[in-house]
């Protein structure tokens, strides 16, 4: 059982059509980073998860149910855009008001908890419209984690957070879909932070998902390539483009191989070819550079 | 958060669910400050008209043009009770004027000011997001807020009841109750809050509709109020019986159903945010 399954989803506003039939599948306990550039369609989907908005087409389930489901959206922690509080009132209070909207029996327990695993326990008499912008997506992040959510929705949460903000955000996603059972979609510009704790990328583009993949299948198969040098970089590159698909010069002169499967063979190759390696590494690249290239590549298309 | 090896769907009852969020609006009601501007304003108004109305006899105006005075006798409210309602059939006692319109039927737009504030906080907060994502019936919000609008709505009431009692007391008028008994103003206190019944759902649906957009909810809601504003001083007389409670909560009752439905539909078919 998938924790998010969506097919065919299609919003519109207005005459600008939001998502475009698009599909995605987050499965259980997967820490499932959602990227795309601004406008593709991200919030929307993350909207529409979470009931705020109204689909005009397609299916979304979660834990195999139907989304609108009562028992399935208590289990749906989130945090879209930016907390949902009352600025005049503690973060105590706006916490214990979320406890009562999910009919918590045992509230004030839970929201100590909460603000516990997110290190704000300090800051629970503090006024809301006091807190820095860290705090308040700290808070928002507690106040998601009320109720034992099988399922975080999480939009854009480390903006505006410190190096140590993002650290603990870090390890409290990573605690909770370790040790409770919990799925985390989460979306980010922040595509280095993303890397450390993503076990699933989607990549969504014009609202149509582009490409799903797990981190492994990122790591194996997309994102190693062999750097090498030589004296004559002009005719390494025409000569290795005769047997490779995907042959770049970077910004520092290297020529980046792709598709090699072992770094020897483009050694060998080349001497056959009377060209001397100079120098040669295997390198990854970041999901940042993966997510930018295969954003151009889309893009040529 | 405890540690699990599979997801617990707990459901929670209609009864749990709408226990919680009760107390969710009214602990939001009682800690908000404008709930208590709204009954002290309830409490304030009276007191000023009947003080006003005793000490100003007559406006005189001097046209600019033609240098003519012209002087306007105002009709003076000589017992407590005016403020509150006319008896059927009677004038209020009071002109035509501004001060006509400040009698209690005022609170029935103030309760519409209430109303919109309170729904478009939410909105406007984020608080409807945090609720409507993990709370599927929207039915649960819509009763909720009624039941809240209406509570503030009979707060209002007693208030402006309180301040008739106060202002009467300093301008020392009458308390005569007349042909209307103490029987019959206590029955048309007890009409006006039923048909509180009646104004708050149209307000919470104005509400829902406007959703964060506070004007249009209020310029809406306001607009729709007039239409049924004329009808109050009819139903709930001075002299009002327990027919005219009776007919007030069943017109309550019905348009609380009716358009809390329509509210729920709203919420259901349109984006929250």
């Amino acid at each position: 059982m998938n924790a998010i399954e969506i097919r065919g989803l299609t919003k519109n506003f207005g005459n600008k059509q939001a998502l475009k039939g698009l599909e995605m599948t987050v499965p259980m306990g997967a820490i499932y980073g959602f990227i795309g550039e601004n406008g593709s369609g991200k919030s929307t989907t993350e909207k529409l998860i979470c009931g705020l908005l109204v689909p005009d087409g397609g299916s979304i389930k979660l834990f195999g149910r139907d989304y609108t489901d009562a028992d399935v959206r208590a289990k749906v922690g989130v945090l879209i855009e930016a907390p949902g509080c009352f600025p005049n009132c503690s973060v105590w209070n706006n916490m214990m008001l979320q406890a009562a909207n999910l009919s918590l029996s045992n509230a004030k327990e839970e929201v100590k908890k909460a603000l516990q695993m997110v290190r704000m326990e300090g800051a629970a008499s503090n006024k809301y419209k006091n807190c820095s912008l860290g705090m308040k997506q700290r808070i928002g992040i507690a106040m998601a984690l009320l109720g034992h959510p099988a399922l975080l929705v999480l939009d854009e949460p480390i903006n505006g957070l410190d190096a140590d903000g993002m650290r603990i955000m870090r390890e409290v996603l990573v605690d909770i879909t370790q040790n409770y059972q919990c799925t985390v979609l989460i979306s980010s510009h922040i595509l280095g932070e993303l890397e450390k704790i993503a076990t699933h990328y989607g990549i969504v583009r014009g609202g149509k998902m582009i490409t799903e993949m797990t981190a492994e299948e990122m790591n194996t198969g997309c994102r190693t390539y062999v750097a090498l040098q030589t004296k004559d970089i002009g005719r390494t590159k025409a000569l290795l483009a005769c047997r490779y698909s995907r042959v770049e010069e970077d910004e520092s002169g290297y020529i980046r191989v792709y598709d090699a499967k072992q770094p020897e063979e483009i050694v060998t190759y080349l001497y056959e070819g009377e060209i001397l390696v100079t120098e040669m590494k295997t390198a990854k690249i970041g999901l940042e550079e993966y997510y930018t290239d295969l954003m151009s590549e889309k893009g040529a298309r | 958060m405890e540690k699990t090896g599979e997801i617990r769907f707990a459901r929670n009852s209609f009864s749990k669910r709408l226990k919680s969020m009760l107390s969710v609006d009214f602990r939001r009601m009682f800690t908000t400050p404008l709930f208590y501007i709204m009954v002290g304003i309830a409490v304030v108004i009276p007191i000023l008209v009947l003080v006003m109305t005793t000490t100003v006899g007559s406006s005189t105006s001097v046209d600019p043009v033609t240098g003519v005075e012209t002087t306007v006798e105002m009709e003076p409210i000589t017992n407590t009770w005016q403020v509150v309602e006319s008896i059927s059939g009677e004038s209020s006692g009071m002109s035509a004027d501004i001060m006509s319109m400040c009698n209690i039927n005022l609170l029935f737009f103030m309760a519409a000011v209430f109303v919109c504030i309170f729904i478009a906080d939410d909105f406007r907060s984020g608080y409807a997001k945090n609720l409507f994502t993990v709370r599927s019936p929207k039915a649960d919000y819509v009763i909720s807020k009624s039941l809240a609008g209406f509570t503030g709505g009979v707060f209002m009431i007693l208030a402006y009841f309180i301040g008739a009692l106060l202002g009467g007391a300093i301008a020392g008028l009458s308390f005569d109750v007349g042909a209307a008994g103490s029987g019959g103003i206590v029955m048309c206190l007890l009409s006006k809050m039923c048909l509180m019944g009646v104004f708050v759902p149209i307000y919470v649906l104005m509400s829902v509709l406007g959703k964060q957009k506070l004007w249009l909810s209020m310029i809406c809601s306001l607009g729709v109020g007039m239409l049924f504003f004329m009808m109050v001083p009819a139903l709930t007389p001075l002299n009002s019986t327990m027919i005219n409670v009776i007919m007030c909560l069943a017109g309550g009752a019905g348009f609380s159903i009716g358009l809390g439905a329509i509210s729920n539909a709203v919420l259901k078919k349109t984006n929250l945010v």
